[in-house]
């Protein structure tokens, strides 16, 4: 249980990031791994607190945050892995792009600075591989059940070892030549290298999980196969449409969703190469539409392409500004002003601005806007937009990102044929069980709930893994 | 009376007043029956009266035969009776309706034709009826005198036959379906004769003219006077019974019983014969516990033994170690506990067989019995003294008994024996040392320290992790704690996770069980400081005729302690000694098979347990190491319950031994459990290998070496085993085994009747197919895993809160959404609140969660009584100041009182600056304030301030557990306030040491009215079987209102598994409290207060339904505000400031007064609503109305299905004139109080502070002389009271109970004569002085002057007593002086501050927990630090000036204030007697005296505590 005036002794202190001038020159992470005993002083503050709410309120995959952090704190690094692995498939993912939930709803965030859970977890699972403690572990029975996976997301990943592990013969598709999903192909270098995720499918592999690449399930597979040879299909084929900008001049060259860019930007870094016109932020005045992660990633990835300039609009008003260590909104996630590692290496930022249209020829070269003030409106007392007049402006710019989060998953062929019914804002409809209309299919992850955290579609993906066990055994 | 809803006679208690008056020569007379009356009379205030105010619980009287009445009374009758001695007569009890009457006699006079005797006659009893009660006279017997003969036989052998001839009767009668109400005989006997019945002590005399005639003579008279909980009259359970009256309580009478029937087949004896046959069953189990005593002693003295020789194998006096006793009496104690186990309980035993009369106390002590021999040769016995008056010149000697002592008359000889010389011949009859010496059978190498080697292997300890229900959570807060500590884990905070019955996860058989502990009727031991009276040592093996007395009977295994080590079971296997020979049985089952599989092998089982009996065997092992991927392990609980049943039925039990080798228990829990179901013994083999798998990988510190970590851990079982036996005041695992101390939550009554019987279990549940259906879930929970799950143990979630595991209902959602809702004052978010609380889906935890409400015609919500008028009702629960911090105590304080509620005070105390309002008007001023164990500051000043004082009986945390605050959370304020130094550690003990049964709890009650007439009192109990009856004994004891708590109620630091496995859900307690009182007509006089993790209005609405008027609210104040169940108050690391004593972590705190107050708002404003809906208008039209309260069946679960509420919810029958609610108040009487005369003549003493002296004469009936003229001194003058002496009294004679209690400032009491016990209680600043009349002649310092426990929780003070006092002189003194010539065991038991100045001898275990204050004792005989509790004390020459001069001069005002002529010689040789003196100093008290003298009190460091010091 940590030390048990731990949070009284030490401080918090949170790893380092290698210097910007450094860093943006390539696309390895920046993150500095701390030591251990720097770790266990962390681990030291943990309060081990009746209701933990780091774990209860904050992880959305429940990690059993106290039980490691003591773990840590006692040097027992095997048995954090225990607990760790116990609940998370992939910590190593989560260790370095989760937005930590889990920090602002420690007790200690009531009135002091939260435990630096995120970075004791990204330890744990790196020394658990460093000292070959991550191991493939097969199935002790096979249960002679048939599952397919459909897209080799996190909820995907999460899903398939959870079901080989209790003993089911499982066959991962993914229609991308790389295996990870949005981990490979949304995810920059800089905050997830991509031999991390090999890592994990060696392990997986190890363990009797069948990996099909390059299979677009519905159009290289029919689906009438798929059920034949099959008793689950699981879809996790992620909430992939992105949110359009209808405005004018959003057919102009040089306007792009975040996700083409991205992606592209990591075929290349990992050499794996693309098809089609190449985006590129070099010399650019680059403007990224959307002030959430993608929005960042755009940022980041901008620089190290060499952009003249980077600028990020958002329309949602300004969030407060905290510099306090606790969090006032305790235990939830607090909606204050974040500047992530991107932004630190340049980057102007705007809030509250609407965009109004784009402009060029043929290319884009400006963009015109306009400010808003956003209102406490009645009867809902949600917030109401209201254009203030005389506020337009104009900005130049030749690369646009559009960064503004996705719609629902793709419907497909594949979904189509599966005949499945979708819910009202387009997501693939299904129960607690993770069923969906037609038998013996069932979804997870971001197909399901749209787009959200890596760390749900974990969580979701371990869920349906269960529900499917229970469901393969009648 | 019949069981009728949740109300079972077994559970009724009682106690009382005992005594006897005797002649030494054995002249025989009428006066000493009619000063038997009188002191059945002057002992009338410890007895009670029933609901319709008449019905006495009984008295009676066991006088010796009259034959010159009987000879008389016969001529009349013509009936011949033969010579004195050659005939016995019957006092039988028999129905008013003549046929039946007819049957019943015809009875009796055919069995003892067909036994060879003759009917001499028959005499109907003369009765008065007209004085008695209805209940009384409702079911008063007809009463005869049976005149029987048998033949020329006469003495021991007419005895004989005539206790055969009634065995036989009752049997027939039996046949016949007679039961002990419609044919019972009191007594049948050639020299005794017992009249008894449900008389108050006045009644009884009336009653029987018999017992005027002057012909009626004899020359001892043995007396009882009843006080029992219930009110349901029962003639035959009115005392004396045929040998024994007693005061007291059998605790492990369960056991007893099924272990004297176990024995049955074996008796045998020349005495009987044949006939022996004719005496089964020995017990009649329809009577009392001291009725069931009564028949066992019988049947010993029958079969040949002396009373004096039966008593001490019954109610052996303690015998370990630390008592100073012959080797021979040792050897007798030890080889009777191979026969026998003790008859465990407090109890002042009073016996005789007509020659002898003889008392005895139980080894504790915990009961008074105060002596006088005249000089003439009577001898007067009785719970108190002064009850028979006796001219001071007469007196010689006065004396008391000390814990396990004898006293005994044998008027045959003309004499009067003592201890020393009764046992000296007793237990030298027969050769028992060398017996024992060549006989028992001590295995060598057997509990030497343990090995390192332990077989592990990790797979097969990994599955068998899981097979037994481990988790992570088990591993490091129970296994690793006690392997590092030697003691069980510490926690805070209630039990929220759900019942097991509720909890969706698997649960071990364990859970479903809760222990029963001793509240009110019987105190509870201190199993730390008072260890010495306890004993683990048992003997295992082949148990012999218990008749008989042979050098085979001690041939047994002899265990120090019962828990093995695996090397210990590997060589009991191999054992064969002497045909000493062990079997082992496995308990398994096939898995594959399923449900139905397990109770199959248990009927196997149990065959095979009794086919190795027969063999020969004298131990068997049942052992679940074979288990396997096909085998599941029968619970090991139900294995040994199952065995130990089954033999019990075949009456095989005492044959061997029974050991149980499991890797499921090792919680103390499971051990207590096992034991008490039946085994000798347990192997925790798992628990060990676990331990050496945690040292192999170094997750046990470095420099704990395996075999310490494995002996911690076996330290740490024991002393949880003391604890948990101590809380239900057993002192030995001898009478412990067996002794079910435990109730069911959750089973059904087949399974219970099958493997438990006996054992109450009142809400039904799940059954043998369930049990195996868990048990088989977790079975193939440990083979279906990979090696990586396999390694990941469930986190456990009991404890705290983990998402995947237990469910809790303060989850993390109703903590966040209820502070959101009182911060923003907004009802809609306590709305969203209450409805996650009420839940069912994701909080099912609770019983009343399962209930639902009768459909109603709703009225509108207007018409409802107010918000305001309702939230009147709502208390917080108590929470010291200590426990919480200043800041959170005070907002409490503020916002209840703001809302014309009611705030506790908890038992630390309280600021006397609190007492005055604020600037703002508002005030800190706790309503209630709480009268606990500990006492602590509580002051004349204190109980004034108050518009209730709450005796606190238990905790639902920790019932029958006392507590302690360490020494660094003890800072500058809670010192003060609690009358103690900083830094001195401060200890509440277990019982309140002045309450030791019920009539001692009325006594305090009358101690607090008297101390406060302006206060309610209220008794704080907590839920378990029985607790209606105690609620019923508090109603009779004239308590304003009674407090239910649950089991789940909040603590700052308990035993881990005294919060999880103590006491009962509130539900069951409350409908069982609120049954019983209605059904006795109590209801109307008492309210009914309930509390225990109470959370919304549907809560209250519930628990008004089953009988609350009130409700206390307790965790879920702290939470409004700020508290987030960290689980950390027992750390003193609060991080929000609210459970903490840290000045930092106080800053912390920002509750508001607000916060508290919506929150009761809020669910007063539900509760309207709910109660809008139906249809009711007034609270007090809801109380009581069970009739509205459904289940709900909708909730649908394979393990609730079987839940049956009926006995919960059925709507008690009202007794006209009796209310379902108080309706009327309790009626004191204090017409025997003196105080009221003392205040009329101290006006000017009050008023201007004039001195007045004042003059009475005193006897034991004025009780608590003083109290309220000090509650009128403190009202004006405040702590300070006036200056000394202004008031002074001198009373004469014995005076009685609680003389000089609460005495405040100024008054001085002066009283030549002697004293009760509690003289002193609570003395706050006033001073007390007692010498024995200036007449009489005995010599003070070797006479018992006051009575036990003198200056109990006294405050300040001075008290000289010229004499000795009896056992525990000055418990938890906090601050007065005393000069006393004497004192008995326990002295200065938990004392935190004062002087005591001992000038003669001490009993044993003195200074046991003293933390603070001086005590200077007269060491003449050298031998003090053998008698001295050396565990937190050390002793000192008195070589320091200060220290002597302090002493001379207590010791000159000695001699003045009492004339002393003994102490006056120690002054008059002072130079010769100063050496002789030593200084007990506490070692925590030095050094907060020295750190003081530096004045530099730093804070102590933040530093992780526990509750146990002791090791």
């Amino acid at each position: 249980m940590g030390k048990t005036t731990g949070f009284l002794e030490f401080p918090r202190v949170t790893g380092t990031y290698r210097p910007v001038a450094e860093r943006v020159g390539d696309y390895h992470e920046f993150t500095v791994a701390p030591s251990h005993e720097d770790l266990s002083t962390q681990g030291a503050r943990c309060m081990d607190c009746g209701i933990p709410y780091c774990h209860a309120v904050g992880c959305p995959v429940f990690n059993l945050i106290p039980e490691w952090n003591d773990a840590v704190y006692n040097g027992d690094f095997k048995d954090a892995l225990t607990r760790l692995e116990a609940t998370n498939n992939l910590p190593e993912i989560t260790g370095r792009v989760c937005p930590a939930p889990c920090e602002p709803a420690c007790t200690l965030a009531i009135n002091s600075a939260p435990v630096t859970i995120k970075q004791i977890e990204l330890a744990i699972i790196e020394n658990g591989f460093k000292q070959r403690w991550v191991v493939p572990y097969p199935p002790r029975h096979e249960s002679g059940r048939k599952v397919a996976i459909i897209g080799s997301g996190p909820a995907g990943l999460a899903a398939a070892q959870q079901l080989r592990r209790a003993g089911h013969s499982v066959t991962v598709f993914e229609k991308a030549t790389r295996l990870g999903g949005i981990l490979r192909y949304g995810i920059p270098d800089f905050k997830l290298e991509k031999w991390v995720i090999d890592r994990r499918l060696k392990q997986m592999t190890g363990e009797g999980v069948a990996f099909e690449p390059n299979v677009h399930v519905g159009e290289d597979i029919s689906v009438r196969y798929l059920r034949r040879t099959f008793d689950v299909v699981l879809l996790t084929v992620g909430a992939g449409l992105p949110r359009d900008l209808v405005v004018p001049g959003r057919e102009l060259g040089g306007i792009h969703f975040a996700m083409e860019y991205l992606t592209q930007s990591n075929k290349t870094v990992s050499g794996e190469g693309f098809a089609g016109e190449t985006i590129s932020a070099k010399d650019k005045c680059v403007l990224v539409i959307g002030g959430g992660d993608t929005g960042s990633d755009c940022v980041g990835t901008a620089h190290r392409q060499g952009a003249k300039k980077v600028y990020q609009f958002e329309i949602l008003p300004k969030p407060a500004v905290w510099e306090q260590p606790w969090n006032s909104s305790w235990p939830h996630w607090p909606n204050i002003l974040r500047s992530s590692s991107s932004h630190e290496e340049g980057c102007d930022r705007e809030w509250s601005v609407l965009t109004k249209q784009f402009s060029g020829k043929g290319t884009v070269t400006e963009g015109a806007f306009a400010r808003v003030d956003w209102r406490k409106g009645a009867p809902t007392g949600r917030q109401k937009m209201v254009e203030i007049a005389g506020s337009e402006f104009s900005l130049k710019a030749d690369l646009v990102l559009l960064a503004l989060g996705f719609v629902h998953a793709e419907h497909s062929r594949l979904t189509d044929e599966l005949g499945i019914d979708f819910d009202d804002r387009g997501n693939i409809k299904f129960r607690h069980d993770y069923s969906t209309s037609t038998n013996g299919v069932f979804v997870a992850g971001d197909a399901g709930v749209g787009a959200s955290l890596v760390v749900r579609a974990i969580y979701h993906g371990r869920e349906a893994a269960g529900a499917i066990a229970k469901y393969l055994k009648g | 009376m019949k069981q009728e809803g949740l109300y079972d006679p077994w559970y009724e208690h009682d106690a009382c007043g005992v005594g006897f008056v005797a002649n030494v020569n054995g002249q025989r007379s009428h006066q000493i029956v009619h000063d038997g009356m009188t002191v059945l009379r002057n002992l009338a205030h410890r007895g009670a009266i029933g609901g319709d105010s008449k019905t006495g619980d009984g008295a009676g009287m066991l006088l010796q035969l009259p034959h010159i009445f009987f000879a008389r009374e016969c001529e009349h009758l013509h009936i011949s009776l033969p010579q004195e001695g050659l005939y016995g007569v019957g006092m039988v009890f028999l129905p008013h309706d003549a046929v039946r009457r007819k049957a019943a006699v015809s009875i009796i006079e055919s069995v003892i034709a067909t036994e060879g005797g003759r009917v001499l006659g028959w005499r109907e009893v003369p009765m008065r009826p007209d004085g008695l009660g209805d209940m009384a006279r409702s079911t008063m017997p007809y009463m005869a005198q049976l005149f029987a003969s048998f033949g020329f036989l006469r003495g021991a052998e007419l005895e004989r036959r005539l206790y055969i001839a009634r065995k036989s009767i009752e049997s027939s009668a039996k046949t016949e379906n007679f039961t002990t109400t419609d044919l019972y005989f009191a007594s049948f006997s050639a020299s005794t004769i017992v009249y008894k019945g449900m008389f108050v002590a006045a009644q009884f005399e009336h009653f029987f003219p018999d017992l005027a005639d002057p012909d009626f003579q004899s020359a001892l008279a043995l007396i009882h006077q009843r006080y029992s909980t219930n009110t349901f009259p029962s003639w035959p359970l009115a005392h004396p019974y045929r040998y024994i009256a007693h005061n007291g309580e059998i605790n492990t009478l369960r056991g007893n019983i099924n272990k004297m029937s176990a024995r049955e087949k074996s008796l045998s004896s020349p005495l009987f014969g044949e006939a022996i046959a004719k005496l089964n069953p020995i017990i009649d189990t329809s009577l009392s516990d001291s009725g069931i005593f009564d028949n066992v002693f019988e049947l010993l003295i029958q079969g040949g033994r002396t009373p004096e020789h039966a008593i001490m194998m019954m109610v052996p006096e303690a015998f370990g170690d630390k008592y100073h006793i012959s080797e021979d009496k040792r050897a007798f104690y030890e080889y009777h506990a191979s026969i026998m186990e003790p008859w465990d309980g407090p109890a002042a035993i009073v016996f005789t067989d007509g020659v002898k009369i003889g008392a005895t106390l139980d080894r504790n002590g915990l009961r008074p019995a105060r002596y006088v021999i005249t000089k003439s040769g009577k001898v007067v016995m009785a719970s108190e003294v002064g009850v028979l008056d006796i001219s001071p010149e007469e007196v010689l000697q006065k004396g008391r008994l000390a814990p396990g002592k004898l006293f005994l008359i044998d008027t045959a000889r003309n004499r009067i024996i003592f201890d020393n010389e009764i046992k000296a011949g007793v237990s030298r009859r027969k050769p028992y040392r060398r017996w024992l010496e060549k006989n028992k059978i001590d295995l060598r190498g057997l509990f030497q320290a343990p090995s390192s080697v332990l077989r592990i292997n990790r797979e097969a300890l990994l599955s068998r992790l899981w097979m037994f229900g481990y988790s992570r959570e088990e591993l490091k807060m129970v296994v690793q704690f006690m392997a590092e500590n030697g003691q069980e884990p510490v926690f805070s905070m209630g039990n929220d996770a759900a019942l097991a019955v509720l909890s969706e996860r698997s649960q071990l058989l364990y859970n479903y069980f809760k222990q029963l502990f001793a509240q009110v009727t019987n105190p509870p031991i201190d199993p730390y400081r008072e260890t010495l009276v306890m004993s683990l040592m048992s003997f295992v093996g082949r148990e012999r005729n218990l008749l008989d007395e042979t050098a085979e009977h001690c041939a047994q295994l002899k265990l120090p302690h019962p828990v093995l080590l695996n090397e210990d079971v590997d060589m009991l296997r191999n054992l064969d000694y002497n045909g000493y020979r062990c079997a082992v049985l496995p308990i398994t089952f096939f898995a594959s098979i399923g449900e139905n599989e397990l109770e199959a092998s248990l009927r196997e089982l149990c065959l095979a347990a009794e086919r190795k009996i027969d063999q020969g065997y004298s131990l068997i092992i049942l052992s679940d190491r074979e288990v396997s991927e096909s085998k599941a392990p029968i619970p090991s609980l139900l294995a040994v319950a199952a065995v130990h049943r089954h033999l019990v039925k075949v009456q095989k039990r005492a044959s061997a031994g029974l050991i149980i080798e499991t890797g499921e228990a090792r919680d103390v829990m499971h051990f207590a459990m096992l034991i008490g179901y039946g085994a000798s013994a347990v192997n925790p083999y798992l628990a060990f290998e676990i331990i050496a798998d945690m040292k192999e990988h170094g997750r046990l510190p470095r420099s704990l070496r395996l075999e310490n970590a494995i002996e911690n851990y076996v330290t740490a079982v024991k002393k949880g085993l003391l604890k948990i036996m101590s809380k239900m005041g057993v002192s030995t695992i001898r009478s412990y085994r067996g002794a079910q101390l435990f109730e069911a939550i959750g089973l059904n009554q087949a399974f219970v009747n099958d493997y438990f019987p006996g054992t109450s279990s009142r809400i039904g549940g799940i059954g043998a197919r369930e049990i195996a259906r868990e048990t088989l879930e977790r079975h193939a929970s440990a083979y279906a895993k990979n090696d990586a799950e396999i390694e990941a143990l469930d986190s456990g979630g009991q404890i705290s809160y983990t998402h995947h595991s237990e469910k809790h209902f303060l989850s993390p959602d109703v903590v966040i959404a209820l502070q959101r809702a009182v911060h923003e004052n907004n009802y809609a978010l306590y709305k969203q609140y209450s409805s996650i609380s009420n839940d069912v889906d994701r909080n099912l935890c609770t019983l009343r969660g399962l209930f639902t409400f009768k459909e109603s015609r709703g009225i509108p919500l207007a018409e409802v009584e107010s918000a305001d008028s309702i939230v009147k009702r709502f208390v917080s629960s108590a929470m010291s100041f200590g426990a919480i911090s200043k800041e959170a105590h005070e907002t409490i304080a503020i916002a209840m009182n703001r809302l014309g509620a009611a705030s506790n005070s908890g038992e630390g105390g309280e600021d006397e600056e609190r007492y005055l309002p604020l600037a703002n008007g508002d005030s800190k001023k706790s309503a209630v304030k709480q009268v606990a164990s500990g006492r602590f500051g509580v002051t004349s000043n204190y109980l004034v301030n108050s518009r209730e004082l709450q005796i606190k009986m238990a905790q639902g945390a920790k019932p029958g557990e006392g507590g302690q605050l360490p020494g660094h959370k003890v800072n500058e304020l809670i010192a003060k306030v609690r009358h103690s130094m900083p830094g001195v550690m401060l200890i509440s003990p277990p019982p309140h040491h002045d309450i030791y049964s019920i009539e001692d709890l009325a006594q305090l009650i009358f101690d607090l009215k008297s101390a406060n007439p302006a206060a309610r009192v209220s008794v704080k109990l907590v839920a378990e079987v029985g607790v209606g009856t105690v609620a019923a004994g508090v109603a009779k004891g004239k308590a304003d209102m009674v407090l239910i708590s649950g089991h789940d109620g909040g603590t700052g630091a308990s035993p881990l598994s005294s919060i999880k496995y103590a006491g009962i859900p509130w539900e069951i307690g409350l409908a069982d409290t609120q049954q019983t009182l209605v059904m006795n007509h109590l209801r109307d006089r008492i309210r009914v207060q309930v509390d225990g993790q109470l959370r919304t209005g549907r809560d209250v609405v519930v628990a008004a339904m089953l009988g609350a008027e009130e409700f206390g609210f307790g965790t879920i104040v702290l939470v409004t505000l700020g508290c987030i169940m960290m689980r950390k108050c027992h750390l003193n690391t609060c991080p929000v400031g609210v459970a903490t004593q840290d000045p930092e972590l106080c800053k912390r705190f920002t509750g508001k007064p607000e916060y508290c107050m919506n929150f009761m708002r809020f669910v007063a404003e539900e509760t309207r609503e709910i109660i809008a809906t139906l249809g009711i208008r007034t609270f007090d039209a809801l109380v009581g109305r069970v009739d509205l309260l459904y289940v709900n069946e909708a909730i649908d679960h394979w393990k609730r299905r079987g839940l049956d509420f009926s006995r919960l919810l059925a709507t008690p029958k009202v007794p006209a004139g009796s209310s379902l609610r108080c309706t009327t108040q309790q009626v004191h009487d204090f017409s025997l109080s003196l105080d009221p005369e003392l205040i009329a003549q101290s006006t000017k003493a009050l008023e201007k502070k004039e001195p007045v002296n004042l003059f009475a004469s005193i006897r034991n009936c004025n009780r608590t002389v003083g109290a309220t003229l000090s509650a009128e001194v403190s009202k004006r003058y405040g702590l300070k009271g006036l200056p000394p002496d202004t008031i002074k009294c001198k009373f004469t004679g014995s005076a009685g109970q609680s003389f000089g209690a609460f005495l405040a400032p100024g008054i001085t009491l002066e009283l030549e004569g002697d004293a009760n016990d509690y003289f002193g209680k609570g003395l706050s600043g006033g001073k007390l002085i007692v010498y024995p009349p200036k007449v009489s002649s005995f010599r003070p310092q070797n006479n018992i002057i006051t009575g036990n426990v003198n200056l109990f929780g006294a405050t300040g003070g001075e008290a000289y007593i010229n004499g000795m006092a009896g056992e525990r002189f000055a418990v938890r003194n906090s601050g007065a002086i005393a000069v006393v010539e004497g004192v008995g065991d326990h002295g200065c038991e938990y004392m935190t501050g004062g002087t005591i100045v001992v000038l003669g001898k001490t009993g044993v275990n003195f200074a046991a927990g003293m933390s603070g204050g001086i005590a200077y004792v007269l060491e003449e005989d050298q031998l003090f630090d053998t008698k001295c509790n050396l565990e937190m004390v050390d002793i000192e020459p008195v070589t320091d000036d200060l220290d002597e001069r302090r002493l001379y001069r207590l010791i000159s005002e000695h001699v003045k204030l009492t004339g002393s002529e003994y102490a006056a010689r120690i002054i008059r040789d002072w130079t010769e007697m100063l050496p002789q003196f030593v200084k007990v100093m506490p070692i925590d008290y030095r050094e907060a005296l020295e750190r003081l003298q530096k004045e530099e009190s730093k804070e102590t460091e933040v530093v992780a505590v526990t509750e146990e010091v002791f090791r």
